[in-house]
């Protein structure tokens, strides 16, 4: 790895080694996903009574997610103190304390280590030491930070406050939809793609290619660079949000170039795009990316977390929970539910993200030291208002080799 | 015939349809008013209700078969339903009937790999052009789809 360096371009420029390396992996997870940063765990809505807990990941390790018997959502390594056996396995679930089939140790809802069989021995023989400190042997605790409906977790003592972290500009952006309704699950999808994590990271950073791979944002302007749009950043360059305006079915100058575009296509049941307006200003889609796990989506109607869970390298998994809020009628819920045909692993646009990057790294094979061209809109990184730039993965590729020391 | 002979021989008929990618016949197998949906056993037994395709009438299934066919963007592959263990009772003038399904998938370069295996939860109908899907209920069982699911199950 240290024989291999950045290209002299610069941030326009990316090595495909930063994909396919092992150990650019590994350092990525030691300084991403378990360095100061914030990973989002859960929606708090999943875990509404005390006792309600969930499986969740920062970076590859797996944690719980629980609400305590005080209302206070903590979270720990989902990991016995004893020797290490996954405490939970299943997806979610509702205890009083938490027992380790294994050895039969039990923790409270605060990962507290309150018993175990044979402590005291057995008539008379065996037992734990006298001196053995249950107060030290509890399940390791991980910080949470909750904000108006989603919960965050991270693994380092280092990493700031959750509002300093995301920072004013794209907590205005966080808060938008997070904003401070009760939210409702509607469900959850789950697929493993074959690519590196920071690949889907890309593909909403990358405004271009929604106006070129996908027919249905393109044909029914429902994200294309003609519409008014606008490119959003925060300083380190690594959380972005996408605004845009739906456009219509109509041939014009963008249209023209965009060989997905079809001015015939009409839905045989329109119903799919019976979008309605529900937050305030003109914006009609906001794609937001939270460094590092967290895409965040809004199109039309469609709600939706995107947890990323790296596996290696050459693959991440994609947990997708779509949400809306409390408040909203039934109507409202059946819009969502459609409009979720969209996206996630059977998603009419999503379908296309999730093949078109395991592409992507069919071609990253074999080419190391080959590199992507991010040279839309020139070589900036400022914020700007329009979608036809590579501006946000010239940013995000700087934060990224800030953080990674290349 | 039996019951589940007849049903057999429709689930034979849906799964060429699908298999073979004549997808645009696959809307032929439903009657209107009609429901379809993929969803995961996770959503199912919790009650949530999300799917990853849902189609609520003759024209979404028209839309997806078109969109699977024609405009989404995917790499070539074969797939291959099995589809066993049918079961079916006839009430009414309606059949309700289940089965287990696993859909195969093979993609360039790579050994067949099973994409999702799982339970139809189906209620069909008769008219005169033989069985018909009132509502297809496509339950999958996977934690993890292996990256997407690009055709209706």
């Amino acid at each position: 790895m240290n024989a291999r360096a950045w290209p002299a371009e610069g941030d326009a420029r990316v090595p495909y080694w930063i994909y396919t390396d092992e150990a650019i992996y590994r350092r990525e997870i030691e300084r991403i996903f378990e360095g100061p940063t914030w990973s989002y765990v859960a929606l708090e809505c999943e875990l509404p009574k005390p006792g309600d807990w969930k499986r969740s990941w920062i970076g590859e390790k797996s944690v719980l997610v629980v609400r305590g018997e005080d209302g206070v959502i903590r979270g720990f390594l989902n990991r016995c103190a004893h020797r290490g056996v996954q405490l939970c396995q299943e997806m979610s679930g509702h205890v009083r304390q938490f027992r380790c089939p294994y050895h039969q140790w039990t923790y409270d809802l605060d990962g507290r280590l309150m018993g175990m069989p044979f402590r005291h021995g057995v008539k008379g023989v065996g037992g734990m030491p006298a001196e053995f400190e249950f107060a030290q042997h509890g399940l390791t605790p991980i910080r949470i930070a909750a904000r108006c409906g989603a919960v965050f977790g991270s693994l380092s003592a280092q990493t700031p406050e959750l509002e300093d972290y995301f920072g004013e500009k794209m907590l205005a952006f966080y808060d938008r939809v997070f904003d401070g309704r009760e939210l409702r699950l509607l469900g959850y999808s789950r697929q493993r793609l074959a690519a590196n994590w920071k690949l889907i990271l890309e593909n909403i950073k990358d405004t271009c290619h929604a106006s070129l791979l996908h027919v249905f944002f393109v044909t029914f302007g429902l994200f294309r660079v003609d519409n008014p749009s606008k490119v959003r950043m925060d300083e380190t360059g690594l959380h972005t949000a996408l605004i845009s305006e739906r456009g219509r079915q109509e041939l014009n100058e963008g249209t023209r170039q965009m060989h997905s575009f079809r001015q015939q296509l009409a839905l045989q049941d329109p119903r799919l795009l019976d979008t309605v307006r529900e937050f305030p200003g003109d914006a009609t889609v906001i794609m937001h990316t939270f460094w590092p796990n967290l895409i965040l989506q809004q199109q039309s109607n469609t709600l939706a977390t995107r947890q990323i869970v790296p596996r290696g390298p050459q693959a991440f998994d994609l947990h997708w929970t779509f949400f809306g809020y409390a408040s909203d009628d039934e109507e409202m819920t059946r819009r969502r539910l459609r409009q979720a045909n969209l996206m996630g692993p059977g998603g009419l646009v999503s379908i296309d993200d999730g093949e078109i990057i395991e592409r992507a790294q069919h071609g990253f094979a074999a080419a190391a030291d080959a590199v992507s061209i991010n040279e839309m809109g020139g070589r900036e990184y400022a914020d700007c208002d329009h979608m036809v730039t590579d501006v946000a993965l010239r940013a995000f590729y700087r934060g990224y080799r800030n953080v990674m020391g290349l | 015939m039996s019951l589940r002979e007849e049903l057999e021989d429709f689930y034979a008929d849906y799964s060429e349809v699908i298999d073979s990618g004549a997808l645009e016949r696959w809307p032929e197998l439903f009657v209107e008013p009609c429901l379809y949906r993929i969803v995961s056993k996770e959503n199912h037994d919790k009650g949530l209700p999300l799917s990853l395709m849902l189609c609520e009438s003759l024209g979404m299934l028209k839309d997806r078969a078109h969109a699977s066919k024609e405009l989404n963007v995917y790499a070539p592959r074969a797939w291959r339903h099995s589809i066993t263990q049918i079961r079916g009772r006839e009430d009414a003038g309606s059949i309700s009937a289940q089965a287990n399904f696993v859909v195969f998938e093979t993609l360039p370069d790579q050994h067949t790999r099973i994409l999702c295996a799982g339970r139809y939860l189906d209620t069909l109908v008769r008219t005169p052009a033989g069985l018909r899907l009132r509502e297809k209920i496509c339950v999958y069982d996977a934690a993890l789809i292996p990256g997407s699911i690009v055709m209706p199950l």
